[in-house]
């Protein structure tokens, strides 16, 4: 393993943790503007996230090592998976290797790790906000697999690398396929970072609430960590749908550059997704997830049908 | 010849570990003859294992003649590493446990029979040495089972298990003999002339035979019913050995299976495994006792088995030799880790018992704290049979998953599309499975303690203990280096060999790759560090938020209740019944009672009515046994003259 591979590793770290609480942030902007409110700016999260490591942590009467293990490994997952989808050094080869499959596993470890915590502590607004995710977890998975076969379709690999190089261009933008990749996807996005209509990211309402669920008893560095866990499954989603679902580039600095241009952009349009929609009933968001799947399949009968190379 | 004079020590200590009990009327004898069978085993374990790494075969290859004949091949190697990686623990486990207990004697003399049948069916080399330990096999745990228990319904238990593993058996025994008599037992592509009629014939009742010994849904009856009953080393044994000799000899007899009737199979296969998933891990969602819910997780997992099984088919129907054999690789390194954790968790189980008595879901609780290293092991063997890394379920699920996502991109839409339901299926029970463990662990192990007697647990005895820290170590080594297993899994294939490089993560050229100890030593230094720079923790204790409302114990969360979302999701597919009486005294209620129950759907759909058909035809055919001589004769002479026909058809030779 050459030096440029870990150097390229550590700037790809360093840039996701850095950058990815501002995507909440911006989410959090544009919405308030949306709504006629001034609102807070862009920056925000960094500094409740600067507010909370300087505060002292609290454990719950009863809770064990389990839940003060939680947030460290539910953030290192995270971290892997950041280090693992490529938002600069796309054409390196990363120590972690760039498998979409890991990812996913990933992001069930940080899941899990949140759940059993909710256990530990026996909260009963935890462990119904745990219960939810979980349940709501089955579907997503189910459709995030099938998204990643119909684009999987004509490379027949899972790395990010290759699936970035074989969905570059406009080619393909004629059939069906990429489009319900991204319809499919775009739910996915909404159900893994926890947006409106799935869930309310901003609710404290506890019988409302879904991912902030389990973070209820944390506080000080603990809830930093878990916080940036949140907004990093914005910028491990939101690259994915830049670099793969959309329309992109091939080329290191094009890449960047529809980054810049793309995260934004999405931001702004999940904010307004946020303002146009209210939260689903939560026996509504099955249907909706299901939906997704069916979008995912009728894209993948397409390709046998239709225009194969 | 050394391999031989291995095999043989092995098996002759396993022997002598049956027969020593015996030799008092006290359990004297007990632990000399665990240890025993403890070195017998671990001797044809390592035997096994040399000859999987590749030292050479032993004995004969397998071959269509009834005379008895025995042998040892990479596969059998395998498997005979497997079942000694699983039995070393369970007889430790047994150890700890059975002397001074009821039947001591007779369950440790029965352990030793049970290893060594299951010994003889992976190293028969013929049809009449394998069919013999095959029912050896069934009948044991039957056996054992009623040794420890008396009770009626344990004794109805056994009969179901019994009456359908034998039914099913049949498919065995038709299988072989059809097999035999077209001189390819050895290897089935001699099929490849006949008609395919037939070829699809034999390998349904291959699948059928196999596939109701490994317990593969609907003909899964009898496993979530023998499995919890049994003595706990004998659970872990049946749970993580017996239904993958069942694997084993769907593999020994369709590897190499003719192309033209190869895609129809796997897409049977898939089905079966798509239905054992998902079917296994939702019915083990609402159990409410743990051994019960960890049978149906076998389910689940020999589904997942059938799942890298049945494409492995399909790409090979295909052309697609490296995948077929990748696909294979999958299902055996699935195998292998499933009978790891599998035999962790229910070891871990059976410690509870010891430790509290019932295992009710609902009422544990606490235990991680009272039983650290047994808990500390049983949270790893959930995390790893939920599929999560860095542990060896989330490897051999990862390479499942490859493998079908190449069977859903690289094959014709008609094997295509099942291939992607499948995947998608397979993604699903992944986190069905991460659900229904989080609440095991939640409920079992955290939390505060739910019953007296889960407060002043103690913790395992030693060699119950090292056979726990051991699979559990298995979980991390194995999930840490499933790419030295594959590169030797691949080449049991047949056809042209593959090969893969001796790497400790699985990195194929063209596709995903999953850099498996990487991946870990990033997990662990990551998370050291984090909580290095979490340091100064001045944590302040404070109650659980609950609305300033005091927690009763009625008010904690259930296992009911934390799979309540996904039950009203699966309500039509469930059907759950629901009872809610409310008595009132005029205008005020005084109670109410809500009563939930989810029938097992496959009971009552499925077996009930065949139960009842095949009684209703007993009924008829009991007008034939009148005790008149003249209606048996008749009988007789009717069965002649129609097998004269026939014979005079020529349709019998």
């Amino acid at each position: 393993m050459t030096p440029d591979v870990w150097l390229s590793t550590l700037v790809e770290l360093a840039a996701g943790t850095a950058a990815a609480p501002l995507l909440p942030g911006i989410i959090q902007a544009v919405k308030a503007r949306l709504q006629g409110r001034p609102g807070p700016s862009p920056l925000q999260p960094y500094r409740e996230l600067n507010r909370l490591w300087h505060k002292s942590t609290v454990d719950p009467e009863g809770s064990g090592a389990v839940y003060r293990l939680a947030p460290p490994l539910a953030t290192v997952a995270l971290l892997a998976a950041v280090v693992i989808v490529p938002a600069t050094s796309f054409e390196e080869v990363s120590p972690l290797g760039h498998d979409v499959l890991v990812v996913v596993g990933l992001l069930a470890l940080a899941r899990f790790s949140l759940a059993v915590a909710a256990w530990d502590t026996g909260s009963g607004f935890a462990l119904m906000g745990a219960s939810r995710d979980l349940t709501f977890a089955v579907l997503v998975e189910g459709m995030l697999l099938a998204v990643v076969a119909l684009v999987a379709l004509p490379s027949h690999s899972t790395d990010l690398g290759t699936l970035m190089a074989t969905t570059s261009g406009l080619a393909g933008w004629g059939g069906a396929l990429r489009w319900c990749a991204l319809g499919a996807f775009g739910l996915v996005v909404l159900a893994e970072t926890g947006r409106q209509p799935i869930d309310n990211p901003d609710t404290h309402l506890e019988l409302t609430m879904i991912h902030e669920g389990p973070l209820l008893e944390y506080a000080g560095r603990d809830l930093a960590m878990l916080q940036w866990s949140a907004a990093a499954r914005h910028w491990i989603m939101l690259v994915l749908t830049v670099e793969i679902f959309l329309p992109h580039a091939r080329g290191a600095l094009l890449q960047l550059l529809s980054l810049l241009i793309g995260l934004p952009l999405w931001c702004v349009l999940l904010a307004l997704i946020e303002t146009w929609q209210a939260k689903m009933r939560l026996l509504a968001v099955p249907r909706l997830l299901g939906a997704g799947t069916a979008i995912a399949l009728a894209g993948f009968v397409t390709w046998f049908i239709g225009a194969r190379p | 010849m050394t391999g031989l004079v291995a095999m043989i020590t092995g098996a002759a200590l396993v022997a002598l570990g049956s027969g020593l009990p015996y030799l008092s009327r006290t359990d004297r004898y007990v632990k000399p003859a665990l240890w025993a069978q403890i070195l017998g085993t671990t001797v044809m374990g390592a035997w096994g294992a040399a000859v999987f790494a590749g030292v050479g075969t032993l004995g004969v290859p397998f071959r269509d003649s009834f005379d008895p004949a025995v042998g040892v091949d990479p596969l059998s190697g395998f498997f005979l590493l497997t079942l000694a990686i699983v039995t070393v623990p369970a007889l430790g486990f047994a150890l700890g446990t059975l002397p001074g207990s009821r039947g001591a004697r007779s369950l440790s003399a029965l352990t030793g029979a049970f290893v060594l049948a299951m010994t003889g069916v992976l190293v028969a080399r013929d049809v009449t040495t394998f069919l013999a330990f095959w029912e050896l096999m069934t009948i044991l745990p039957a056996t054992a089972i009623l040794v420890s228990h008396h009770g009626r319904s344990a004794r109805h238990d056994v009969y179901v298990y019994l009456a359908t593993t034998h039914l099913g058996g049949v498919g065995v025994w038709v299988a072989l003999l059809a097999l035999a008599r077209f001189h390819a037992l050895g290897d089935p592509s001699a099929l490849a002339g006949r008609a395919e009629a037939l070829q699809i014939a034999i390998g349904l009742a291959a699948l059928i035979g196999f596939g109701t010994k490994a317990g593969l849904m609907p003909l899964h009856a009898w496993l979530p019913r023998a499995h919890p009953i049994a003595p706990s080393h004998f659970s872990a044994l049946m749970s993580g050995m017996m239904i993958k000799v069942a694997i084993y000899g769907l593999i020994r007899f369709t590897l190499g299976w003719p192309a033209r009737s190869a895609a129809l199979l796997g897409v049977a296969l898939l089905a079966l495994g798509l239905l054992s998933c998902l079917g296994g891990v939702l019915y083990a969602l609402i159990q409410h006792e743990l051994k019960r819910l960890l049978a149906f997780h076998s389910v689940e997992n020999v589904g997942i088995i059938a799942l890298g099984l049945g494409v492995a088919f399909i790409l090979n129907a295909n052309g697609d030799h490296l995948w077929a054999a990748l696909a294979l690789a999958a299902a055996l390194l699935h195998t292998m880790n499933h009978a790891v954790f599998k035999g962790l968790l229910f070891l871990g189980a059976g410690s509870f018992h010891n430790a509290v008595g019932k295992l009710d879901l609902d009422h544990l609780g606490g235990l991680l704290r009272r039983m650290p290293w047994t808990g500390g092991a049983f949270l790893i063997g959930s995390m790893a049979i939920a599929g999560l890394p860095p542990f060896n379920g989330f490897a051999s699920e990862w390479l499942t998953l490859e493998a079908l996502l190449h069977g859903a991109t690289d094959t014709p839409l008609r094997t295509a599309l099942p291939t992607l339901i499948a995947l998608a299926g397979l993604a699903g029970t992944a986190a069905l499975a991460v659900l229904c463990f989080t609440k095991v662990v939640g409920l079992v192990l955290l939390g505060p303690p739910r019953r007296e007697a889960c407060a002043t647990a103690q913790e395992s005895s030693r060699p119950v203990l090292a056979g726990l820290v051991a699979l559990a170590t298995l979980c991390v080594v194995l999930g840490c280096i499933p790419g030295i297993l594959v590169a030797r899994l691949v080449s049991l294939a047949p056809g042209s060999p593959v090969r893969l490089p001796m790497t400790s993560g699985i990195d194929i050229t063209g596709t995903g790759s999953f850099p498996a100890a990487a991946l870990l030593a990033f997990l662990v230094a990551g998370g050291a560090l984090l909580v290095l720079l979490r340091s100064r923790r001045s944590a302040a204790p404070a109650p659980v938020w609950t609305c300033g409302q005091p927690v009763e114990a009625p008010l904690r969360w259930t296992s009911a209740a934390f799979t309540k979302p996904l039950r009203l999701l699966m309500e039509p597919v469930l059907k759950p019944e629901r009872s809610v009486a409310i008595e009132r005294n005029g205008v005020l209620v005084e109670s109410v009672a809500y009563e939930s129950h989810t029938p097992h759907l496959f009971d009552t759909l499925l077996y009930r009515p065949v139960v009842r058909a095949a009684l209703a035809w007993a009924t008829f055919l009991r007008r034939v046994q009148s005790g008149s001589l003249r209606a048996y004769i008749a009988t007789l002479l009717g069965l002649v003259i129609a097998l004269l026909a026939l014979a005079r058809l020529g349709l019998m030779r």
